[in-house]
C-alpha cells in the first residue's frame, strides 16, 4: 500500500534558526559605494544549516521521481539515470572550471566535447553538430534559426515564410518556429496518425521554410511515407527538421539522416539518460548536413593531431545560442552513457523500449483503445473514452497507487487521450503492475474516483484559484 | 523462459525484430561508427584518464566576466544530488509533486525578495537567453520598435539578443558610456529616446565592472519605454535591486548563487517582472493554492501561456527549464542568509579595491581607468604588449586578463587597452600578490 510522505512543512521564511553557515574572511565594513546604490534593506529568511537541509530533505521524500517507480510519461522519455554518471559530474576537475579558461588547460573538457560530437553524429548520420542549444526547445529554436540563415544566403528568406506542423506535433515546435518569426501551418494527420500526404502536399510550395516532425511519431508510430514527405518537402526547395524528442526508439537502427532530414535536435536528458532535475537542466545539440554546417552556433570543437580546441564557424554562423558552448555537466554525462552502452548497448536499448511499449499496450488494449492498430515504437497512444472514466480518473488512481501517470489530454487529436512511454528500464513485473493498476482503475465507483488522490501529499487541487488570485511568491499569501 | 521471451509470446512475435519490420530495409541503419559497450569500472576509468588531461595544479584565478568561482556551500551539492530532486520530471502532477512545486515557489519568493521585484519565474536558461526573453517580453507588452542596448555590451550577450528578437519587428540602437567614469552617458541615452522606444537595457555592474550610479536616473529619461536590468545577482547583497530604481523587468545570471562554474554550463536564468506583466511573462510559474480538503498546495499555473496549450501563440517557446539549479541557488540563499549574502558581496568589493590598489604602483598599468568602482571585474589599462601580457601570466600560473576587445562588442576609447582582473570572496592576499609581480615582470 502507497503511502506518500506527508509533512507539514512550512515555508522556508517561517523558520528562524539563525544563520550557522559561515562565510570565510574577518568581519568587513560595507565598502565605499555611491549613496544612491546602498541597498536599503535585505529580507532574506536567516535560517540555520540543519534547518535548511532538514527543510529540503523533508521535501524532497514529498516528491516522486525516476528513482522511485515508473514514470511513463509520452515522449519524455524518463528512464533510469546511471550513477557513474553522477559519479563524474561531482569530479572539480571537470566542474570547477571557468569556460575562458586557456584552452590548453582544458583538453579534458574538450575531448569530452568533441568525442560528444563525433557519437551524435554516427548515431544520427548527420555530418556536423553544435552541442550549444540548452534545451529540446531552444534546439529547435536553434535548428530553425539555421533555416532562416540558409534562405537568407539564398536569398529567398523574405518569400519563404511558413513552417509547417503536423496536428499531432509537440507544443514547442509551432512556438520556436513562431518565435522566429514564422508563419506556421498546421496540417491535419491521417486517422491512423501519419502525416497526411495530401494535405503535406497543398500547403508545401514558395512559401515553405521548413517542415518539422518527429518519426516516429507523438502517436508512437514509424511513418513508412518518411521517403515520399522527404521527396515533397525538398522538390519544393523547403528544408525538413527532425525532433529527436522521440530518438530512444530508433538508436542503431534507423536515423534521421538517412530518412533525409537536413535539421535535428537531440533531447540528451531523454534519449541519453541525464536527469531532468524536477523540470531541467536539459541539452539539445543540433546536428545539421553538411551544406548547413557553417550556419551552426559558434564556437564548435575541433581536434588536430592530439590536440583539442574550439573552432570559430565563420561569418555565416548564426552566432551564440547561449552564453559559452552548452551545458557541458549535461553533455558529460551523455557522453558517458553513449560510451557505456556502446554501438551494441544502444541498439539493444531501442529494442527493450519497443518491446516494453508494444507489451503493455498488449496488455490493456482491451479496455483502452490505442489510437490505431499498428506496431508501436517508443511510446503508444491509448484513449479512455469508452471505458466510463476519463484520462484524468485513471490518472489519480495511478497516483494512489505510488506510480507516476502518463501524459494525459495529449496529443490533441486523441479524444481522452493517456500518451505511454515506459522506456527499456522498466521491468515486466513493473510493467504488468502499471497495466493493472491502469484496468483496476476502470473498476471504481465514480464517487471514489472522484475522490482520487488520497495517498499522495495533497488531494486534487484547485487550479481555477491559484490562476485567480495568483500567489507567485511569499508576499502575495492572502490569509 | 526469460522475461523478455515471455513478452514476446505474449504478444506474439518469434523476435523483436518484428516490431521493426515497418522500417523500410533502406532506412535501416547498417553500422555505427561508436565502440563497443564498457562496464563501470572501465568507464570510470576512463573518465579519470580524460579529467586528468585537464590542468589541475595550482593556479591563480583571475577569471570572471559573468561567470565565477565563488563558494559553493557543501550542503547545496548534496541537496540537489538528492535523487527526488535530480531525477523528477517536470511538476504535471502536483499532487505526487509537491517537493519540486513548493521549493520552486521558496525560490521564486527569495529571488523577487533579492531583486526587490514583485514576481519571479521558476528558472530560464542562463542570464543571456533571459535577456533575449526579457527584450521580447516587452515588445509583447507594447508593440514598440526600437530597443536601446548599452554600447559596450558582451558580444555574446549581443548575439543571444539578436537571435532571440530576429523574428520581431524591433530594431537596435545602441548608446555610449561616459569615458571618464565608465557611466551611462545619460545626454546620450536621453536623445535616443522617443516615443517609438519600446525598452532600454541597462547593466549593473556594467560591461566595464563598474557600478553605474545612472541606473538610477535612467527611470526619468526613459519616458514611455519599458526598463530592463541585467543585474550581478551577488552584488544585490549590498548593492541597491532593480525594483527601487523602477525596472519593469529584471534579469541576472544566476551561477554564482551555490553552481559551480561548470565550464559555461548548467546555468541559471533570473526571470523577474512586475506582476502586473505576469500573463505576459515566458517560462513556468508556480502557484500556493489549496488542495480539496483545504491543505495549502501548489502547482503551475497561468500555463495557458505556455507552448503545450498555446502553441504558436505561446509568449516562448521555453518548456525544459533549469529547476534543479534554481532548487540550488534557493539553498544557498537560505544557506548564507541576509548577513552572509551581505558578506559575500563587501568581501568581493574589497578584494577589487585591492587588486586596484595592489597594481596602482606597476609600471605601465593603469589600474584605474575609470572613476567608477568596479564590483567583481577589475577593468586594468594596459598599452604594452598583449602577448608579453599574457606570457607573463601563464608563466605565473595565473589566469585571468581577458581582453575586453575580445568579449565587448563596441570597441573605441572607452575599451581601448582595457584587460579584466575579477575578484570573488575566494580571491586570497597570495594570489593578488602573485598578480602584482607577474605584472611587474612584463
Amino acid at each position: 500500500m502507497f503511502r506518500q510522505a506527508a509533512y507539514d512543512e512550512p515555508l522556508i521564511r517561517d523558520m528562524r534558526s539563525g544563520t550557522t553557515y559561515r562565510v570565510p574572511g574577518e568581519h568587513t565594513e560595507t565598502p565605499e559605494i555611491p549613496d544612491s546604490l546602498v541597498r536599503k534593506e535585505i529580507n532574506i529568511p536567516n535560517v540555520s544549516e540543519y534547518d535548511v537541509v532538514r527543510h529540503f530533505t523533508r521535501l524532497s521524500e514529498m516528491n516522486y521521481s525516476v528513482d522511485t517507480g515508473i514514470y511513463p510519461l509520452g515522449s519524455c522519455t524518463m528512464k533510469f539515470n546511471p550513477k557513474y554518471a553522477d559519479v563524474m559530474a561531482s569530479w572539480s576537475e571537470f566542474r570547477d572550471v571557468h569556460p575562458l579558461r586557456p584552452q590548453e588547460t582544458v583538453q579534458g573538457n574538450l575531448r569530452i566535447m568533441y568525442e560528444l560530437q563525433e557519437y551524435l553524429k554516427a548515431i544520427s548520420d548527420m555530418d556536423a553538430v553544435s552541442l550549444q542549444p540548452l534545451a529540446g526547445a531552444d534546439g529547435e529554436f536553434t535548428g530553425i534559426s539555421i533555416i532562416r540563415k540558409y534562405f537568407m544566403d539564398q536569398g529567398t528568406d523574405s518569400e519563404r515564410r511558413e513552417v509547417i506542423v503536423p496536428d499531432s506535433a509537440h507544443g514547442t515546435n509551432p512556438a520556436s518556429a513562431a518565435m522566429a518569426g514564422y508563419d506556421v501551418v498546421e496540417i491535419p494527420s491521417t486517422p491512423s496518425g501519419t502525416v497526411d500526404l495530401d494535405a503535406l502536399k497543398s500547403v508545401t510550395g514558395r512559401n515553405t521554410a521548413a517542415f518539422m516532425i518527429t518519426n516516429p511519431n507523438t502517436l508512437g508510430i514509424f511513418d513508412g511515407g518518411i521517403a515520399e514527405i522527404a521527396r515533397i518537402i525538398h522538390e519544393a526547395g523547403a528544408l525538413l527538421y527532425y525532433d529527436g524528442a522521440n530518438f530512444n526508439a530508433i538508436l542503431g537502427i534507423t536515423s534521421p539522416g538517412l530518412m533525409g532530414f537536413d535539421v535535428v535536435h537531440f533531447n540528451l536528458h531523454k534519449t541519453f539518460a541525464t536527469p531532468h532535475g524536477g523540470g531541467g537542466p536539459g541539452a539539445a545539440p543540433v546536428g545539421v548536413k553538411k551544406f548547413l554546417e557553417k550556419y551552426l552556433p559558434t564556437p564548435i570543437v575541433e581536434k588536430n593531431g592530439d590536440f583539442y580546441s574550439f573552432k570559430d564557424v565563420g561569418d555565416k554562423s548564426i552566432g551564440k545560442i547561449g552564453p559559452y558552448y552548452g551545458s557541458f555537466m549535461v553533455l558529460l554525462r551523455a557522453w558517458a552513457y553513449i560510451r557505456y552502452h556502446g554501438r551494441d548497448g544502444l541498439e539493444a536499448i531501442s529494442r527493450r523500449a519497443v518491446l516494453n511499449t508494444n507489451y503493455l499496450e498488449r496488455r490493456i488494449s482491451g479496455s483502452f483503445r490505442p489510437s490505431n492498430n499498428s506496431i508501436k515504437k517508443h511510446e503508444v497512444v491509448v484513449s479512455a473514452s469508452g471505458t466510463g472514466k476519463t484520462a484524468n480518473d485513471v490518472a489519480k488512481y495511478l497516483l494512489d497507487m505510488g506510480m507516476h501517470p502518463p501524459t494525459i489530454y495529449f496529443p490533441l487529436i486523441v479524444k481522452e487521450a493517456m500518451m505511454i512511454e515506459v522506456t527499456e528500464t522498466v521491468s515486466k513485473k513493473d510493467l504488468d503492475a502499471y497495466a493493472d493498476a491502469m484496468l483496476a482503475s476502470l473498476k471504481e465507483d465514480a464517487k471514489t474516483s472522484a475522490s482520487r488522490p488520497v495517498n499522495t501529499k495533497v488531494t486534487r487541487i484547485d487550479e481555477v484559484r491559484a490562476a485567480r488570485d495568483l500567489e507567485l511568491t511569499w508576499n502575495d499569501i492572502h490569509s | 523462459m526469460t522475461e523478455v521471451e515471455e513478452m514476446l509470446k505474449f504478444i506474439g512475435v518469434d523476435s523483436d525484430e518484428r516490431l521493426f519490420s515497418d522500417i523500410p530495409e533502406r532506412f535501416r541503419k547498417k553500422s555505427m561508427n561508436i565502440p563497443l559497450h564498457l562496464s563501470e569500472y572501465e568507464i570510470l576509468r576512463e573518465a579519470e584518464a580524460i579529467r586528468r588531461m585537464n590542468d589541475t595544479a595550482g593556479y591563480h584565478n583571475f577569471l570572471g566576466c559573468g561567470t565565477y568561482d565563488r563558494i559553493v556551500p557543501a550542503s547545496v551539492d548534496s541537496i540537489i544530488s538528492r535523487t527526488e530532486f535530480l531525477t523528477s520530471y517536470t511538476p504535471y502532477q502536483a499532487e505526487i509533486s509537491q517537493g519540486v512545486l513548493q521549493s520552486l515557489f521558496e525560490y521564486q519568493s527569495v529571488l523577487s525578495d533579492l531583486m526587490g521585484m514583485d514576481s519571479t519565474n521558476s528558472s530560464m536558461y542562463d542570464g543571456y537567453s533571459s535577456l533575449g526573453e526579457a527584450v521580447r517580453m516587452a515588445y509583447r507588452i507594447n508593440g514598440k520598435k526600437k530597443v536601446l542596448l548599452p554600447d559596450h555590451i558582451y558580444r555574446s550577450k549581443l548575439s543571444v539578443i539578436m537571435n532571440y528578437i530576429a523574428g520581431l519587428d524591433l530594431k537596435i540602437e545602441f548608446y555610449n558610456f561616459d569615458e571618464k567614469t565608465g557611466f551611462i552617458d545619460l545626454n546620450d541615452l536621453q536623445k535616443r529616446v522617443d516615443s517609438d522606444t519600446c525598452a532600454i537595457v541597462v547593466e549593473n555592474p556594467n560591461s566595464l565592472g563598474i557600478l553605474d550610479p545612472n541606473v538610477t536616473k535612467v527611470q526619468d529619461v526613459k519616458g514611455s519605454a519599458l526598463l530592463i536590468a541585467y543585474v550581478d545577482p551577488i552584488s544585490l547583497g549590498i548593492i541597491t535591486p532593480p525594483g527601487t530604481y523602477g525596472a519593469d523587468i529584471a534579469v541576472a545570471e544566476g551561477q554564482q548563487l551555490g553552481l559551480h562554474q561548470n565550464f559555461g554550463g548548467p546555468f541559471l536564468g533570473i526571470f523577474s517582472f512586475r506582476k502586473e506583466y505576469a500573463r505576459r511573462s515566458p517560462g513556468r510559474l508556480i502557484g500556493r493554492s489549496v488542495d480539496h480538503n483545504g491543505n495549502v498546495a501548489y502547482v503551475m499555473t497561468l500555463q495557458t501561456r505556455e507552448q503545450h496549450i498555446r502553441r504558436e501563440k505561446a509568449t516562448s517557446n521555453i518548456c525544459t527549464n533549469q529547476a534543479l539549479m534554481a532548487i540550488a541557488a534557493l539553498t544557498y540563499i537560505s544557506l548564507l542568509g541576509s548577513e552572509g549574502m551581505h558578506r559575500v558581496a563587501s568581501i568581493t568589493m574589497r578584494r577589487s579595491a585591492e587588486i586596484r590598489k595592489a597594481l596602482s604602483g606597476v609600471p605601465g598599468i593603469d589600474s584605474s581607468p575609470f572613476s567608477g568602482i568596479p564590483f567583481s571585474d577589475v577593468a586594468v589599462r594596459y598599452s604594452g604588449s598583449r602577448e608579453k601580457m599574457q606570457s607573463s601570466l601563464k608563466k605565473n600560473r595565473i589566469w585571468g586578463g581577458i581582453p575586453a576587445s575580445d568579449i565587448i562588442n563596441h570597441n573605441d576609447g572607452v575599451t581601448r587597452d582595457i584587460y579584466f582582473f575579477s575578484a570573488t570572496e575566494k580571491t586570497s592576499d597570495e594570489d593578488i600578490e602573485a598578480l602584482r609581480r607577474a605584472l611587474e615582470a612584463i
